[in-house]
């Protein structure tokens, strides 16, 4: 990536003298599809790349111009790029059987489109499984306006996931032993261990659910064994951005990962995020994020000694991590964290919540806690939870009766509770009582805390800076249940995989509000093309605008759509083994202008 | 300092952020530090007939034009503010751990829907007013403006004092909206 990086360095420069002058001329790139060597230190395999190289090159637009891509496959197979987050005309989206018929090998294909929007996206192989096998590259999009907000340096930052074995090969072994590439199984010590911590009947009771829902309270990660990367350098490889002490420093973080969800912290420095998904949000100062697969986020850091900072990017279940280095000159190294312990998969992540299950002797069915945030916590039976100890005035005035710490284990933080008390050392991967993203199961295993005891960043934090679409009531609600059966590696949309299923048929002018039900125990990162997620997070007009929407397991989120692009799109999870098992739609958009064709005049700019 | 004005700008945030971390120290051992503007260390709210001179700031989406002030010590000066951005922003005269200070003060006030992103919710100030005992904060040294309005502040500065002029409108000061008040004879 040092030529990258240099290329980099030098279209930044070209960038602010074209942006001075005021040029906009139409662009012309040339990509090459290739087979390409990766090597991340601890395998070589060949892969699939763009100009030689995987990533990719970072790929420079300006909003307003029209770009002209050139795009010749050089494999033996057939490929296809897609334009992740683009907003575009339908047959230039780059999905073979939706919107094309893809580039067949030795094939040049041209694809024309308007850059309507700014920020930062990404591109990749819509085919097979070449984007795993790291088919993939970033985007950066120069604004019309200035931005609002500072910087003096910038650096794109694209996470992803190198995996040894090819992507078909991947999809055979999960198709013949879905927990070939789970490490993390429970052994019978860990079940004594339950027995020992929640009782027999409990250990039992939660044992015999897991087996219900096919699923161990470890599939976090149902792909491990990759070597995460940044800008293609792994930990040891570490990839190293330059500043100068006192320099507000722009990085774009991109999720080009096929299976992994990352955390990411730069110890010893507050980010501000300033954008999600391409889009600027209301600036946020937090410790460490998510960054579910397929998205991105930009945040502003200002580093302000002569030293190297780390930038972290650890797995969401913890089997895997990559560090790279901003530091005053080339060669110097931060720390390298540890791994956290891996979060465990609790009750509340198998969605009992809304499912029938028998809680047994679990015997949830009882009292109803209110959280901070105003959520419930349902039903925790005291008595047979069986908690000696103290007692801790929640909230709602009421008394959360016998806590003992000693017995439930729960190493941690301390968390401030509103009556000005501490609760010590609550383990968010067990309890998870203190927190409060609605966007986890109350009780979720999964909810993330920052590793310095700062701020998180959650999907409520995120509020739009400036709505693209003025706030209306949707006109329908369309139910979409996420839904697998994990011990034959299906995944399904309402229980139906894509290749039985209808396309989902949208009207021109229509707002479609989608309801993602999760009724798996994987978290999946929804993206619909062609046309913009609004999440909801309860904010009206400042709901953040989206192109993944990543839902955790046992939880149910909405997010609304302005039918706006005529056509047809693909609507998928981003997990590279998801989709291709089945969790994917067609969406056909009827009516509208015709060859209106997505060139809508929607304002982008910030 | 260069000659280049994006260098001096990028010099005067990171003397300002220094400062930032210098203070964190002092704010959190000084409570209610958002409300000294009676503090002489700060300065004091001018009489208009003193005023050397009207020094004009336009605040744009999040930066300020001029981004560092030159004043004398002891100077009155009138401050002509016009928020030509797209969204509400401060210009509040403090120091550094002031500010600090002042933030979670304004990011009550958003997540009572006080302060939208472009404009001033008065129902939602009434009703935080009512619930909580205080609401809109009226203090000589900052003026808080929608988009197009413009306002006025008349401020005597002191001797010497280490003071920013500053948004502190949630994330506007992380992401460059501060300017450094340089003192002098
Ligand atoms: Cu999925
Ligand atoms: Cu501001």
């Amino acid at each position: 990536m040092t030529i990258g990086l240099l290329r980099r360095a030098s279209l930044l420069g070209a960038g602010l003298a074209a942006a001075l002058s005021g040029a906009a001329a139409a662009g012309e790139y040339n990509l090459t599809v290739d087979r390409v060597p990766v090597d991340t230190g601890t395998f070589t395999r060949i892969g699939i790349g763009y100009n030689g190289a995987t990533p990719g090159p970072v790929l420079r637009f300006k909003e307003g111009e029209d770009v002209t891509i050139n795009v010749t496959n050089n494999l033996s197979e057939p490929t296809s790029i897609h334009w992740h987050g683009l907003i575009l005309p339908f047959e230039q989206d780059g999905v073979p059987g939706i919107s094309y018929d893809g580039i067949a090998p030795g094939e040049t294909f041209t694809y024309r489109f308007p850059i309507t929007q700014s920020g930062t996206y990404w591109f990749h192989s819509h085919s097979g499984f070449q984007e795993p096998d790291g088919a993939y590259g970033a985007i950066v999009i120069e604004p019309k306006k200035r931005e609002p907000f500072r910087y003096d340096r910038e650096y794109v930052v694209q996470l992803t996931d190198a995996h040894p074995h090819s992507g078909d090969r991947i999809m055979r072994n999960l198709k013949m032993m879905p927990d070939y590439y789970n490490r993390q199984q429970r052994t019978l010590f860990d079940f004594l261990k339950d027995s020992k911590e929640m009782g027999l009947d409990a250990a039992l009771s939660e044992r015999g659910a897991w087996g219900d829902m096919r699923m161990m309270p470890t599939d976090i990660e149902d792909l491990q064994g990759f070597t995460p990367l940044i800008n293609g350098k792994s930990s040891a490889q570490n990839w190293t951005g330059l500043f100068t002490p006192g320099e507000r420093v722009r990085l774009r973080f991109i999720n080009s990962s096929a299976m992994t969800y990352f955390d990411i912290r730069i110890p010893g420095l507050k980010m501000t995020v300033v954008q999600a998904d391409g889009n600027n949000v209301l600036p946020v100062p937090v410790d460490e994020f998510r960054i579910a697969v397929a998205e991105t986020y930009d945040v502003l850091i200002q580093p302000t000694e002569d030293k190297a900072y780390s930038v972290f990017a650890e797995s969401m279940g913890r089997t895997s991590s990559v560090r790279g280095t901003l530091a005053t000159a080339e060669g110097m190294k931060g720390d390298v964290p540890d791994l956290r312990k891996p979060p465990l998969l609790t009750m509340a992540d198998m969605g009992m919540a809304h499912e029938g299950m028998d809680h047994g002797s679990m015997n949830m069915s009882g009292s109803t806690h209110t959280m901070p945030d105003g959520s419930t916590m349902k039903g925790m039976d005291h008595s047979t939870m069986n908690m000696p100890g103290g007692t801790h005035t929640m909230p709602d005035g009421s008394t959360m009766k016998g806590m003992d710490h000693s017995t439930m284990n729960m190493p941690g933080g301390t968390h401030a509770m509103p009556d000005g008390s501490t609760m010590k050392g609550m383990d968010h991967s067990t309890m998870n009582m203190g927190s409060s993203d609605p966007f986890y199961a109350p009780g979720s295993g999964l909810m993330p805390a920052a590793a310095n005891g700062g701020k998180f960043l959650s999907y409520n934090d995120l509020r739009t800076q400036k709505p693209l679409y003025p706030h209306r009531e949707a006109t329908r609600e369309i139910e979409l249940r996420l839904t697998g059966n994990m011990e034959r590696y299906m995944w399904s949309i309402n229980g139906i995989k894509y290749a039985d299923a209808e396309p989902i048929r949208l009207q021109y002018g229509e707002r479609v509000r989608f309801k993602f039900v999760n009724e798996t125990m994987m978290t999946h990162p929804m993206h619909l093309h062609g046309m913009w997620s609004i999440l909801d997070t309860g904010k009206g007009k400042w709901n953040p605008i989206k192109h993944v929407v990543s839902v955790a397991p046992g939880t149910t989120v909405f997010m609304e759509t302005e039918v706006d692009a005529p056509g047809q799109w693909a609507f998928h999870c981003h997990l590279s083994y998801h989709a291709d098992s089945g969790m994917f739609r067609k969406v056909i958009v009827e009516g509208g202008p015709e060859g209106k064709a997505a060139a809508l005049p929607v304002k982008t700019e910030g | 300092m260069s000659s280049s004005r994006i260098l001096g700008a990028v010099l005067g945030a990171s003397l300002s952020f220094a400062l930032l971390t210098s203070g964190l120290a002092l704010a959190a051992g000084s409570h209610g530090g958002g409300h000294g503007m009676h503090d002489m260390k700060i300065g004091k709210p001018g009489d208009p007939a003193k005023v050397s001179r009207t020094i004009e700031i336009t605040m744009y989406d999040n930066y300020y034009e001029p981004e560092s002030l030159d004043i004398k010590e002891g100077e009155t000066i009138r401050f002509v503010v016009r928020n030509a951005g797209e969204f509400v922003h401060e210009f509040n005269i403090a120091t550094a751990a002031m500010h600090e200070a002042h933030r979670p003060e304004m990011m009550m006030m958003m997540e009572h829907g006080v302060l939208e992103p472009d404009r001033i919710n008065l129902e939602a100030a009434k009703a935080m007013q009512a619930s909580m005992g205080h609401g809109m904060h009226n203090e000589a040294n900052s003026v808080l403006l929608e988009p197009g309005k413009s306002g006025e502040i008349v401020w005597t500065f002191p001797k010497h004092a280490d003071l920013e002029f500053a948004c502190n409108v949630p994330g506007h000061y992380e992401t460059g909206m501060h300017g450094k008040v340089k003192l002098s004879h």
